[in-house]
């Protein structure tokens, strides 16, 4: 097995579309999906490099893998669902925290997946009305509703995460090129959501490469375990 | 998921074996180190078997184990961990919280008493930090709270290395290198008991949850995760595998690559690590242990111990193939590659490429089909003998054994649907075409092109004729026999005519021209018959058949004559057999003189005055019918008469005689010229013709290369006729105006003013007279300029004379040479620009000898 030369790793609640994100982008259709059961992973080429891409579960069960899966991450997605509030606020609550893992210089991206099925942008097809309201999620064709969350929500979770790892809004990209809205199953800026990120992922690589020893994280640096942020009490 | 048959269950102990029928007895361990299998009871007991293994021709195998020994180790606890050090021929045995070493085969305690005391559980380290071979590193995790100990474990002593504590109880523990992977009570953790550095995996529950922690390999680990997964995670903390999803209560697992097994109450399951997919499941009830030593596979209940013998690689991708799960038998096929000797592995890995190749060529999946191919490096004959009749009879090729697919032929793998049928052949087509020219064809050119040939006529395809007229090696016989059979006759005789059978490659196309034979391919096919006998080497072929393309079409058939290529230069035809054949072809006849005459610029009479005669008949069939001159008479005309005036070869006189009376007034005054008759022919082209410009012409013609004098003679001539008395017209008049006008360089002025009539005005020869005083001012300017030059130049020449003169060298006696200083002798001396005489001996020698004085230096 050739070893992934960046890793960039899907987080996010429960059926907000990451897999079906990554099956969007890595195999070009929009399949259905299954809830998924600990976490699954590609490798893209990307120019001459091997990207590992994670897509992680959403689901509470599995919270405590993703500070593993995010180990020495070169970049992370955090993916909402547009028409799901809570799934932004998750975001901040549950899965921020899993980031601390990831390589200091980790890049993020905030993702509001489903906005197909948000009216916005999309009026045309607005004529379903006779369809009762649903669950949010699933492919069934929902009427269109408006859009829960805003772009400017995500721009604002992205300046909090740049607040929480102390970074300086000059040091990393803007968070209008770090903020997308997409659609998995139209395939909205899906490819543009992937191929920005590697291209910003690729050179990260080459100064990790230039730095030290590539894919050894050199454990002594972290800190003691009785110190975890994790910690359930709190 | 369908499944995968990767191991099957053998039975390696009977219950009887061990304990008999004692009821209460169980299993609590067992350790297996080569033949040795070993198994720890709850009663404290130790058994020591044989193990035999016998392979069965399905790929399994049977284990029969012969009891050695059985040791009781005096503790009355169970045996509750065995492993065997066998560099040290000693077996670690933990009972009762104390690790004793034990001879691997006496199972006698070691004398020194040696033993590691206070251990709830231990882990041998496989990748160890000392280089010590005598030397076996243990992680024990100590009864004491929260404490890991290694030890270093020699024959007959143990040492105690480090002691690290941990944050919490620990509960299992595996070691690789300087990291411990543990499973505490609330999570996993790699901890470097060196620098003491440790690094959350993630958290589990303890309370919920039996721990697992296995090394799987250079640091990499094994663990039971949330939701029944197995996790890896290396020692870094990072997990390059994704994981794998067992069921929730796994008691144990194990690594047999690429396979994780895994037990628990009901099933031992099987996962791939490649893609992570569950391949197999085998019922297996009441089992509590499962373990991997070395490769083999061992699973135990509490009364008896059983091996999983893993189906050999090949077989399990065979199966995969068989059930068309080309994917999975690749992955497992190339994941394969780090466990079987490379030699080994190519070989096996080329064919299933080639058999994938096959499945994915029975779904006309081309494209992946065409890859595995190439990948495979398939022998492109084993793809052509599936379509019948298509390799070439003589081939000596046999279909590899055992075969790459099921199928016999196309027929067979269409099911005779004639749509598949096709797109298959486009796809043969396309493949071969693609690597015939690539290295995959060394060997198997002919049939390769043989085959390529096949479908292109079969499927009525352009590419059939740039196959045939471009490099190729398609087979003669069984070609030739297949494009007849689909009466592609006119590739046929390109087929001939590329195996050096050119007579019957025209034969075949001059059947199809007449019409006996149908063959649409070419619809200029006669021009293509010229053209290839015109560029044929084969002079007998070109003879054979120049009857036939000259009475098809004379014009067009002498070509294979005249444009026949330049550089033919040895045994080229002979023009006399060529003019004796085209007797009966007048108009190729005539073609073919023009060739030898006007193209080739052949020096020979016989040709210039034929090709003359020739014309002349030409131009005088055409002259009764003189009324209406058609424009090829004239044309012909135009030939006759270039031709008279160019060549200087033909007969002349021979050609006068025929033309005079003709009525053909110019040709007679050409040949009047030839003669250097110039009167007789002026007087035609004035006189009869009154053609004043072609007079003009004729002058010129006629003086082309001349002296001036004659060139004046001619047209003063010519002036003359024009003001010879007589009934002198107006006309004539005009035109010696003309010509004294418009030449005026060609006459000599002082005698054409004695020739012109007093009554002209110098008014109308006013560019005559201009241009004639002009040229003679400018001649005598000219003339004098050159004068003063010549004479001048005389003038130079006289001073350096007298110059020469006045400074003559006189030679007398009283003269010595500056060298020797003796006179001169001969009249010869050596005079040095200072003015000394020296012998020319003298001079000679002065330039071998250095050390002379030099006179030439002296002033
Ligand atoms: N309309 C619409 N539905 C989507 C889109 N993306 C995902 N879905 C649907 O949302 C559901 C959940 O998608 P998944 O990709 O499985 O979600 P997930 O984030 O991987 O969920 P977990 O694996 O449980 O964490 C599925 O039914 C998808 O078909 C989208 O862009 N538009
Ligand atoms: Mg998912």
């Amino acid at each position: 097995m050739r070893k992934p030369d960046g890793k960039i790793v899907l987080l996010g609640d429960m059926n907000v579309g990451k897999t079906s994100l990554l099956q969007r982008y890595m195999e070009r259709r929009f399949p259905d999906t299954v809830s998924t059961v600990g976490g699954a992973f590609y490798l893209k080429q990307w120019r001459s490099f091997n990207i590992s891409i994670w897509d992680t579960a959403g689901r509470e069960q599995f919270h405590g893998l993703g500070s593993m899966y995010c180990r020495g991450a070169t970049a992370i997605i955090l993916t909402y669902d547009v028409n799901y509030p809570q799934s932004l606020v998750e975001l901040e609550d549950r899965f921020l925290s899993l980031t601390d893992t990831a390589s200091t210089d980790c890049l993020f991206a905030i993702v509001g997946n489903k906005v197909d099925l948000s009216e916005e942008g999309t009026v045309e097809s607005l004529e379903k009305e006779e369809c009762g309201p649903r669950l949010a999620g699933g492919n069934c064709e929902s009427p269109k509703v408006p859009k829960q969350v805003q772009l400017e929500d995500a721009v604002a979770l992205y300046k909090k995460i740049l607040k929480y790892k102390m970074l300086d809004e000059k040091d990393v990209p803007a968070a209008e090129q770090m903020c997308f809205e997409t659609s998995a199953k139209t395939g909205h800026n899906v490819d543009l959501l992937f191929e920005t990120l590697f291209d910003m992922v690729v050179p990260m690589i080459l100064r990790q490469r230039a730095q030290g020893p590539p894919q050894t994280v050199d454990i002594s640096s972290y800190k003691p375990p009785t110190r975890t942020k994790s910690g359930c009490c709190a | 998921m369908m499944s995968t048959k990767a191991f099957t269950l053998v039975s390696a102990v009977e219950r009887e074996l061990l304990m008999g029928d004692k009821e209460r007895v169980n299993i609590e361990c067992v350790e297996c180190c080569s033949k040795n299998l070993y198994v720890g009871t709850s009663d404290g007991f130790i058994y020591h078997f044989l193990l035999e293994e016998k392979a069965l021709p399905a790929g399994t195998a049977t284990f029969t184990a012969t009891k050695q020994l059985h040791k009781h180790l005096g503790f009355k606890k169970p045996v509750s961990e065995l492993r065997a050090a066998s560099a040290l021929n000693r077996l670690l045995v933990l009972c009762d919280n104390s690790i004793t070493l034990v001879n691997m085969l006496s199972l006698e305690p070691v004398p020194s008493g040696a033993r590691i005391k206070g251990a709830v559980a231990l882990a041998l380290n496989e990748n160890p930090v000392s280089g010590d071979p005598f030397c076996v590193e243990v992680c024990i995790i100590s009864v004491k709270r929260r404490t890991i100990q290694v030890f270093m474990v020699y024959e007959d002593r143990v040492q105690i290395v480090r002691e690290v504590s941990t944050p919490e109880q620990p509960l299992a523990v595996a070691v690789d290198g300087h990291f411990l992977c543990l499973a505490l009570t609330t999570q996993y953790i790699i901890l470097n008991y060196n620098t003491g550095a440790s690094q959350d995996l993630f958290p589990y529950c303890s309370e919920e949850k039996h721990p697992i922690v296995k090394r799987i390999g250079r640091q990499e680990f094994l663990l039971a995760g949330p939701g029944g997964l197995g996790m890896f995670a290396t020692v870094a903390g990072i997990s390059q595998r994704a994981p794998v999803h067992w069921s929730e209560n796994v008691i144990g697992a194990a690594i047999c690559f690429p396979y994780v097994i895994a037990l628990d109450q009901e099933f031992i399951t099987v996962h791939s690590m490649l893609d992570q997919q569950q391949k197999q499941t085998l019922p297996f009830k009441e089992g509590h242990i499962l373990q991997d030593f070395e490769g083999r596979v061992i699973v135990a209940t509490s009364k008896g111990v059983y091996i999983l013998v893993p189906l050999p690689l090949e077989k399990q991708i065979q199966d995969l193939l068989a059930s068309r799960r080309v994917e999975e038998a690749l992955v497992l096929a190339k994941g394969a590659r780090r466990n079987i000797p490379k030699e080994k592995f190519q070989v096996m890995y080329r064919r299933i490429l080639q058999q994938a190749g096959f499945i994915q060529f029975a779904q006309l999946q081309f494209l992946e089909a065409k890859e595995l191919f190439r990948s495979g490096q398939l022998d492109v004959r084993e793809l052509i003998s599936l379509y019948p009749f298509l390799l070439p009879t003589c081939s000596s090729f046999t279909r590899s054994h055992p075969p790459l697919h099921e199928y016999a032929d196309l027929n067979q793998l269409t099911q005779g649907d004639q749509e598949k049928m096709a797109k298959c052949k486009r796809f043969l087509m396309s493949y071969l075409n693609e690597v015939r020219s690539t290295e995959v064809a060394n060997g198997y050119k002919e049939d390769i092109d043989t085959a390529l040939l096949k479908l292109y006529a079969e499927a009525d395809h352009d590419s059939l004729l740039d196959l045939l007229v471009t490099e190729n090696s398609c087979l003669l016989t069984d070609s030739a026999a297949w494009l007849e059979k689909h009466k592609k006759y006119f590739a046929l005789g390109l087929l001939y005519h590329y195996n050096n059978q050119d007579t019957a490659a025209v034969q075949l196309w001059v059947d199809i021209v007449n019409g006996d034979i149908q063959d649409s391919t070419r619809s200029d096919l006669y021009e293509y018959i010229v053209d290839f006998l015109t560029y044929s080497s084969d002079q007998a072929l070109v003879w054979k058949y120049a009857d036939w393309v000259l009475q098809k079409s004379e014009e067009i058939g002498v070509q294979v004559f005249t444009k026949r290529p330049s550089d033919e230069q040895e045994n080229s035809f002979n023009p006399d057999d060529i003019l004796h054949c085209l007797q009966n072809y007048p108009k190729a006849l005539v073609k073919y003189l023009e060739h030898l005459v006007i193209d080739k610029r052949l020096q020979k009479e016989e040709y210039h005055t034929h090709l003359a005669v020739l014309y002349l008949d030409a131009v005088l069939q055409h002259k009764p019918s003189a009324s209406d001159k058609g424009a090829e008479v004239t044309e012909t005309q135009a030939k006759f008469r270039r031709l008279l005036q160019k060549s200087d070869l033909y007969r002349v006189r021979f050609l006068m005689e025929k033309v005079q009376g003709a009525g053909l007034p110019m040709e007679s005054a050409i040949l009047h010229g030839k003669l250097e008759e110039h009167g007789k022919a002026l007087h035609i082209l004035v006189h009869e013709l009154r053609d004043f410009s072609g007079a003009q012409d004729y002058c010129l013609w006629r003086s082309e290369g001349r002296d001036p004098p004659y060139r004046q003679q001619l047209f003063h001539t010519l002036l003359t006729m024009y003001l010879s008395p007589g009934p002198s017209t107006p006309e004539l008049t005009v035109a010696a105006v003309d010509l004294l006008n418009q030449h005026a360089r060609e006459f000599d002025a002082a005698q054409v003013l004695q020739l012109l009539p007093g009554t002209w005005s110098v008014q109308l020869l006013c560019p005559f007279l201009a241009g004639a005083v002009r040229d003679s001012i400018h001649t005598r300017r000219t003339t004098q300029v050159a004068l003063g030059l010549a004479k001048s130049e005389n003038l130079i020449y006289k001073y350096d004379k007298m110059k020469l003169k006045g400074s003559s060298v006189r030679l007398s006696d009283k003269k010595l040479c500056q060298m020797c200083q003796n006179p001169f002798r001969e009249p010869v001396f050596v005079r040095y620009p200072n003015g000394g005489l020296v012998h020319t001996h003298c001079a000679a020698s002065r330039h071998t000898n250095p050390s002379a004085p030099s006179p030439g230096t002296r002033t």
